[in-house]
């Protein structure tokens, strides 16, 4: 039985989660077979077959960068291979082509999944009702289960070398999709900044002391993909525009990651921000606030803090 | 354009305490709160801005009991036309609620279908682009940004590090609709009660003829996570702490 | 013509009877530093064209003080026509998201923060005496309303717990509703949602009747406002549209309206207390004092601890200067540019040597906190409600 790993890659690059998708696969002690799909993907393949028994590599420029297409290939190639499990990630891109591949071959599908588990039957783990509840479903008997999981649930450091082999396969797309074209990628404006909108989140509040740290934390915002806001006084002392400010009377902000740097955790400005997915705060003071909400915490100066964070990040992403 | 858009309500559980049944089967709703899914509510936003600027219906529809009644009421204050319920429990799985809601789309009129791109209690994603299927029309799954051509639709994508993809759609299409893609509306309680007077149909599953569908995906229990502590402080010295909150962003996929 | 739910704007508010002097803007405490100008928005609301209010982003900035109706020379009430307009703007859903996020919460979670009604109780998980529940079978001579801010404000829940402490030391047979205290609504009216705000006028009506309530002491200035005004003025609203409100005849108080009395009763004296050797600075609320005239009440309580040092600000009593925390502002930052009226606030109360600045309401002592940071007086002053400082001094 052979597990099917879709790989995601965008403009020439794998995307990290195409490596927690190997790693759920290894997981279930079955052959790993990952389908790699694009127009000149052939580069990729040698990273790609490191983890797996198999790449099967479909490289056709119809495919363009089209989810349709990608959707049309994977169609056939799990009705041609009968893969036990289609692994992939639940992302913007699994969103979109992982429910059309079980309509299209009738296949149950659990998506946003946490943990998968074989108990007789496939069994997986969703983390639901904003994380506070765990659920285990069963999937009904089939040939082949689709299944999405988590970003970050499954750590591609726990990959095992597998060094396959690379079997490139004919494209099957036989047509041109023409209901749904591509046109391109496109980077929002950074224009006018909306916080609203980010995300991630580098805010400050006064534990940075003086105007001239802005930058500091400028530059770790940039290296991070993030966006810089603040609490009310950094405001109110004409360090950043008001367009800044997270609070209720400011901006209610829900990013991805709200890094606090400084900000003790004035009640306002906690709930414009608790929505986010990842609270983590900076703060020498270890009884403020602030830390009742973060998932993570540093008792430390932000000043030191900061200058250093940027550091690993930079040495992180190379 | 007609546009129909699918609605959900669902507890708000972003800071409450949630306990599950003792079944096992599900949580205890007694003291929570329900609202629209807030995905939803950003879709219903969208149909009512395409209509004020191109004309046409905006109907919103949903699955389940009575009860539920109030987010279509809301939004047919919002500006939508006409509401649609059909009166069930909230079916097990996707698979099971995607066919009842196939069934009452393929009824109607449409050049477009709404769905929030997730719900807030099962976050599952699935259902929309189920539904796309299903009924044989193109779809676009998370979509942020909706620029109406001519027999088509710009859509754009929301991808993962802040940046989109562009698709031009075909219609009729069906989209499901990121949060942020337009700044929703503040609904007025006199305007829903000025909303009363617009229609909400009621339909059975065997108006629709739909007879029993297995599910695709059965619960086996739901349970509490073990409980985390609040904040994890990260100590060592500052350079050891910086390291190890880099490499959990980056573990968590972040960065 | 503009028209507010089908009611003509003159009809309701008299606007035809403005002269444009300007005596509303010249008193007007946000006009200082943001271009809110009263008297021109009393001109289109003469004008009457709906389509002028929504370009006046400013209307969020009134902090619905009620100054300029305590000046107005024709007893017109211009803070009523801001409420007026910006009903305007909810009916057609165009509000700021932040005001809009308050609203809904307050429809939905019975509160304007965003916190679910699960945890309204949350500020009593610290407290150290038991406290009557009227809505779970106890019964008692009053209810203490604790209201939104101090239910869930971490700083303010402080205040809530002192003022349980402070009535349970003087025996006063009180109680409180825990999770099932509604929102009393004031911020709702003033932020224009006048629909949302008959809502709980009928509901809380219905809700005291059930918990056998009729005496309330309120630690909010707003509440107290809003129970003993807008209550009156809506029930008579709903019962022409046909809805029924029960015939309660609340006595509500504000907390320091109770002290004084308890005061004049000999229950609240100078030796129960000990020394407070503090200079101390009484800021007025708007609420309790340009729109209801209760000035003595919280002085006298402060007057009779003994060694505090009571001083007073310049600007005090009806010309107190608004701290900027109603009318919504708690959810609307304002147009506003500039130091804001807390920070002025603070730094007067610098200059008076304060090392207290003591308040009568949780808006107050939320944005006077925040003043007293951000100007950096954190070392060297302090911001209390009375009940605070009743708590470490009553022995």
């Amino acid at each position: 039985m052979a597990v099917f790993v879709f790989i995601e890659h965008r403009e020439g690059k794998l995307m990290d989660i195409s490596f927690e998708a190997l790693s759920a696969a290894q997981k279930l002690n079955d052959e790993v077979i990952a389908v790699l799909s694009g127009e000149n993907v052939g580069d990729l393949a040698e990273k790609v077959v490191k983890y797996a028994d198999k790449v099967i590599v479909v490289d056709d420029p119809k495919i363009d960068t089209n989810n349709e297409a990608y959707t049309r290939v994977l169609d056939e190639l799990i009705k041609k291979e009968m893969p036990k499990v289609v692994i992939m990630g639940h992302t913007s891109m699994g969103m979109d082509i992982a429910p059309a591949v079980a309509i299209d071959l009738g296949l149950p599908i659990a998506t946003d999944v946490v943990k998968i588990s074989k108990d007789g039957n496939i069994k997986v783990t969703r983390s639901i009702h904003n994380g506070k509840v765990l659920a285990d479903y069963y999937l009904k008997d089939a040939e082949t289960y689709i299944i999405t999981i988590r970003t970050g649930e499954f750590s591609a450091e726990e990959l095992s070398e597998k060094n396959g082999k690379i079997e490139r396969v004919d494209s099957p797309l036989k047509e041109e999709i023409t209901n749904k074209k591509f046109v391109g990628f496109v980077q929002p404006e950074v224009g006018g900044v909306d916080i609203t909108q980010a995300d991630i989140l580098v805010s400050v509040g006064r534990g940075i002391k003086d105007k001239e740290n802005i930058p500091l934390v400028e530059e770790l915002a940039k290296i991070m993909g993030g966006v810089l806001s603040c609490s009310r006084p950094i405001v109110d002392y004409g360090w950043l525009p008001k367009e800044r400010q997270v609070g209720t009377s400011g901006k209610t902000v829900k990013p991805k990651l709200y890094l606090a740097l400084g900000i003790s955790g004035a009640f306002q400005h906690v709930a414009g921000m608790k929505g986010a997915n990842m609270i983590v705060a900076v703060n020498k003071d270890p009884k403020a606030p602030i830390f009742s909400v973060a998932q993570y915490g540093i008792v430390d100066d932000v000043l030191k803090v900061i200058p250093a964070l940027t550091q690993k990040i930079k040495e992180i992403k190379g | 354009m007609d546009i129909i858009v699918s609605v959900r309500k669902v507890p708000d559980t972003a800071e409450a305490d949630v306990m599950v049944e003792k079944s096992g089967k599900d949580i205890e709703k007694s003291r929570l709160t329900f609202t629209i899914n807030e995905w939803d509510n950003y879709a219903v936003e969208e149909a009512i801005q395409l209509k004020e600027k191109y004309g046409g219906t905006v109907t919103v529809i949903t699955v389940g009991p009575k009860d539920v009644e109030d987010i279509l009421r809301r939004s047919l204050a919002m500006g939508a036309d006409k509401a649609i319920r059909v009166d069930m429990e909230d079916p097990e799985d996707a698979y099971t609620l995607a066919n009842i809601l196939s069934a009452v789309i393929k009824n109607q009129k449409f050049d477009l279908v709404l769905f929030g791109a997730q719900s807030g209690d099962f976050n599952r994603g699935v259902t929309g682009v189920l539904v796309a299927r299903m009924l044989g029309i193109t779809h676009a799954a998370m979509v942020n940004g909706i620029e109406v051509l001519d027999g088509s639709i710009k859509a754009s994508r929301e991808l993962e590090g802040g940046l989109n993809e562009v698709y031009d759609i075909k219609l009729p299409a069906l989209f499901t609709i990121q949060t942020g893609i337009n700044e929703p509306r503040y609904v007025s309680i006199s305007g829903i009660r000025k909303a009363r007077k617009k229609p909400l149909e009621v339909l059975t599953p065997s108006d629709l003829g739909i007879g029993s569908i297995e599910p695709m995906v059965r619960l086996d229990k739901m349970y509490l996570p073990p409980p985390g502590k609040l904040a994890e402080f990260i100590g060592g010295s500052t350079e050891e702490a910086a390291a190890k909150l880099a490499s959990i962003l980056k573990g968590k996929g972040v960065l | 013509m503009m028209e507010v739910e089908e009611t003509n704007f003159d009809e309701l508010y008299e606007v035809y009877a403005c002269m444009q002097c300007g005596k509303c803007t010249g008193s007007c405490a946000v006009s200082l530093r943001s271009d809110f100008n009263i008297r021109e928005l009393m001109r289109i609301a003469i004008l009457g064209n709906n389509e002028d209010v929504k370009e006046h982003e400013e209307i969020w900035d009134c902090t619905s003080c009620g100054i300029c109706t305590v000046r107005c020379p024709r007893d017109l009430k211009p803070s009523e026509v801001i409420v007026g307009l910006r009903s305007i703007l909810v009916e057609e859903g165009e509000v700021p998201s932040t005001i809009r996020d308050a609203l809904e919460s307050i429809g939905n979670n019975n509160n304007p923060w965003g916190r679910p009604k699960s945890k309204r109780a949350d500020w009593m998980k610290d407290l150290d005496v038991e406290v009557k529940n009227l809505s779970e079978g106890d019964e008692a001579e009053y209810l203490l309303y604790i209201g939104c801010t101090a239910s869930y404000d971490t700083r303010i829940q402080k205040v809530s717990r002192a003022a349980v402490h402070v009535l349970t030391k003087l025996g006063v047979d009180f109680g409180v509703l825990g999770e099932e205290e509604p929102c009393c609504g004031s911020e709702a009216r003033m932020m224009g949602e006048s629909g949302l705000f008959e809502m709980l006028v009928e509901d809380n009506m219905n809700l005291f009747k059930d918990f056998g309530i009729s005496k309330i002491i309120t630690l909010s200035p707003h509440a107290y406002n809003t129970f003993t005004t807008d209550y009156k003025d809506y029930k008579k609203r709903l019962e022409e549209e046909g809805i029924e409100i029960p015939n309660l005849e609340l006595d509500v108080k504000h907390y320091t309206q109770f002290l004084a009395e308890l005061i004049e009763e000999g229950r609240l004296t100078s030796d129960m207390m000990n020394e407070f050797n503090k200079t101390v600075v009484y800021h007025d609320p708007c609420y309790l004092g340009k729109r209801n005239n209760i000035f003595k009440p919280p002085r006298k309580v402060l007057s009779i601890i003994p060694g505090i040092n009571l001083v007073e600000f310049e600007r005090r009593e009806d010309r107190s200067l608004c701290c900027e925390g109603a009318g919504g502002r708690m959810w609307s930052e304002g147009t506003g540019t500039g130091e804001r009226n807390a920070v002025i606030r603070v730094r007067d109360a610098n200059t008076l040597n304060a090392e207290i600045i003591t308040v009568a309401c949780p808006f107050c002592l939320s944005t006077l906190e925040d003043g007293r940071s951000t100007a950096g007086y954190e070392e060297s002053m302090e911001v209390k409600d009375i009940f605070e400082i009743l708590d470490e001094v009553l022995k």
